[in-house]
């Protein structure tokens, strides 16, 4: 009973900063109909700054929160307006091989910066936890889970309330006529994408206080992005949240504890971990061919 | 119909223009000369294009005609592989059998995958393929009777007689290119092609779309399965992160996109570039090949967004091109 209960603790928090790294793929996807294949390169490039910021001004990482976020917002930015725009109404597959190769670039430039070696972020409340009964709970990824929600949350409410956040969400209904109450398109999709890997930034800084960085740690983030954003259907921020717990939970739960026999052979779930959490993704798809959350048409 | 607004486009008709997939065959025929006058080295980086250029016919097949973005690809690839490695642990070593077993288990494997999969739409049959791909590779890694993780040891044949992996794998990349052109042509390729038009209107018309899917994505994965199956030999030893690697998942792709999706001559000309350029920068800028491959992708992709075979169809010059080329602007 104990261990179920410190497994579904570990879910909740591991799942927290899987929902945050979604959340922003899923608004690019979602809005834009753009895979950004990068998506893993920011939150690298998040994690990094985090740490050139810790090891050189000596600066707490949830401080360096909102300057990983400026940082990204202005890199996104910056990309959508000179070089995606110019494809983005192309078939899906031209921003997909685009966003390839800039993640290609992004990663190796990082390795010439700071070499393939790992790093670490070392607070001084990094190994601190306290117990709850039996479950334990480390500070540093409660802390994470917090941060990770209230940021989905403001997001949310931005989106709802304020003037670009509608701006936006009428874009992803219907462009025309969102282009026909007078809002510039090209504008909101920097701003998206410049969003989108603003949350990625902030992530890879969550990312980093608890787990070592190096150029390529964003690859298993973008391919649990994929299936989160999936599992809670695309373009919604409630969405990825439910994707991200529940991808969370199931791979720690389910894979702690599968044994499957073969022939003469026993298989323990704990390697399993990515193609059990895959599998569970398959049955929803199966039931429900767009997800939890999803629209009725894809 | 559809072959008009194809030409229309510029793209030549369902294979797209004739005269990338006449430079394509030229080029085939010459790379049958390649390991008679070259040395080992450049053998085998020929090899490794040819085998990369059967895996993007496969992927082009299913992705590029009938539009459904398949991730998983490699799947079918690995399974090949294995399929030579089990071969060659029971002691049975004949390049043909290991091809044959490897089209079989990968059009039933597929067939099988494929009705509850291809019943999804879009990125959602994208991510399903993706997950089937991760899900396989995880099971072999952790299957002793497969070596697991540490991998198979496959029989080779001695160094004489080395240059039939060359030859098998140059088949297998002829018999795709073939394939794809006689397919395309056929019922079958219009079929496809109406499905990535509109699914709805193709059922409409009595297309049997769930039929002709489940074809596009089997036959993709014979071919990948007969280049996996050569490899695994060639190579001498397979392993998880060998044969089911993330670059052998992405280049097909990469390569159909860059050359020309949805054409004969595409996947070829693609694979020859892509891997080709690849191999000169890993020789001689071994820190920032990937530096330049990422340049290179950005570049291609932002001037030349329907990929090299288009550009063999090109009209109007300079203007037709700038004019394509704003075609997608925001």
């Amino acid at each position: 009973m104990e261990l179920w209960a410190q497994d579904l603790v570990n879910g909740i928090l591991a799942g927290g900063i899987l929902a945050l790294v979604a959340v922003g793929f899923s608004l690019v996807w979602g809005i834009m109909n753009i895979i950004n294949l990068a998506h893993g390169a920011f939150v690298m490039l998040g994690a990094y700054v985090t740490y050139e910021l810790f090891t050189a001004l000596h600066l707490d990482p949830f401080l360096s929160l909102p300057i990983s976020f400026i940082a990204l917002f202005v890199l996104g930015y910056a990309i959508q307006r000179w070089l995606i725009n110019w494809v983005v109404r192309a078939p899906i597959l031209t921003t997909f091989l685009l966003t390839f190769g800039l993640s290609l670039l992004i990663v190796n430039i990082a390795q010439i910066i700071w070499t393939g070696d790992r790093r670490g972020v070392e607070t001084w409340y990094a190994g601190a936890n306290f117990s709850l009964g039996a479950v334990t709970v480390p500070w540093v990824k409660l802390l994470t889970l917090i941060a990770a929600l209230a940021i989905t949350g403001i997001l949310q409410l931005w989106l709802t309330r304020s003037k670009t956040g509608r701006a936006i969400r009428a874009t992803s209904m219907d462009i025309g006529a969102a282009q026909l109450a007078g809002v510039r398109v090209s504008q909101i999709y920097a701003i998206v994408f410049g969003l989108g890997a603003g949350l990625a930034g902030v992530a890879g800084t969550l990312i980093a206080l608890s787990s070592s960085i190096s150029p390529t740690m964003g690859d298993p983030f973008l391919i649990s992005a994929f299936a989160v954003c999936v599992l809670g259907g695309l373009g919604s921020v409630q969405g990825a949240l439910i994707g991200g717990l529940t991808y969370g939970i199931i791979q720690q739960t389910v894979a702690a504890r599968l044994e499957v026999t073969i022939g003469t052979q026993q298989i323990s779930g704990s390697g399993l971990e990515d193609a059990i959490a895959f599998i569970v993704l398959l049955l929803v798809l199966i039931v429900r061919p767009t997800g939890i959350l999803g629209r009725a048409t894809a | 119909m559809i072959a008009r607004a194809l030409r229309g486009l510029g793209l030549g008709g369902i294979t797209g223009n004739p005269v990338a997939i006449a430079v394509v065959l030229v080029l085939m025929a010459l790379l049958l000369a390649v390991p008679a006058t070259h040395n080992d080295y450049l053998t085998l980086v020929f090899r490794q294009i040819l085998m990369y250029a059967a895996m993007a016919y496969g992927w082009n097949l299913i992705g590029g005609y009938t539009g459904y973005v398949s991730f998983g690809n490699v799947t079918f690839f690995g399974l090949g592989a294995y399929c030579s490695g089990v071969l060659s642990t029971h002691g049975v070593d004949n390049l043909f059998a290991d091809i044959a077993l490897a089209v079989v288990v990968n059009a039933a494997f597929a067939v099988l995958m494929g009705i509850p999969v291809l019943r999804l739409r879009g990125p959602y049959f994208g991510i399903a393929t993706l997950g089937i791909g991760v899900a396989v590779a995880e099971i072999v890694a952790n299957f002793d009777a497969l070596g697991g993780s540490s991998g198979l040891a496959v029989h080779q044949v001695d160094e004489a007689h080395f240059s039939i992996y060359y030859y098998a794998m140059w088949l297998v990349a002829l018999v795709s290119i073939l394939g794809t052109f006689v397919i395309a042509r056929s019922k079958l390729g219009y079929a496809f092609v109406a499905i990535r038009e509109n699914e709805d209107a193709a059922a409409a018309l009595g297309i049997s779309a769930t039929r002709y899917k489940i074809t596009a994505w089997a036959l993709g994965a014979m071919m990948a399965g007969a280049a996996g199956a050569i490899f695994a030999p060639a190579n001498g030893f397979i392993d998880p992160s060998i044969t089911f690697a993330t670059d052998s998942n992405v280049f097909p792709i990469v390569m159909t996109i860059l050359g020309g999706i949805g054409t004969v001559a595409g996947p070829f000309i693609g694979a020859l570039l892509l891997a080709g350029v690849n191999e000169l920068l890993q020789r001689y800028f071994v820190n920032a090949h990937t530096l330049f491959f990422g340049s290179m992708i950005v570049l291609v992709v932002l001037l030349l967004p329907r990929g090299l075979v288009w550009l063999f169809g090109l009209r109007g010059g300079v203007r037709g091109w700038l004019r394509s080329v704003a075609a997608y602007r925001a």
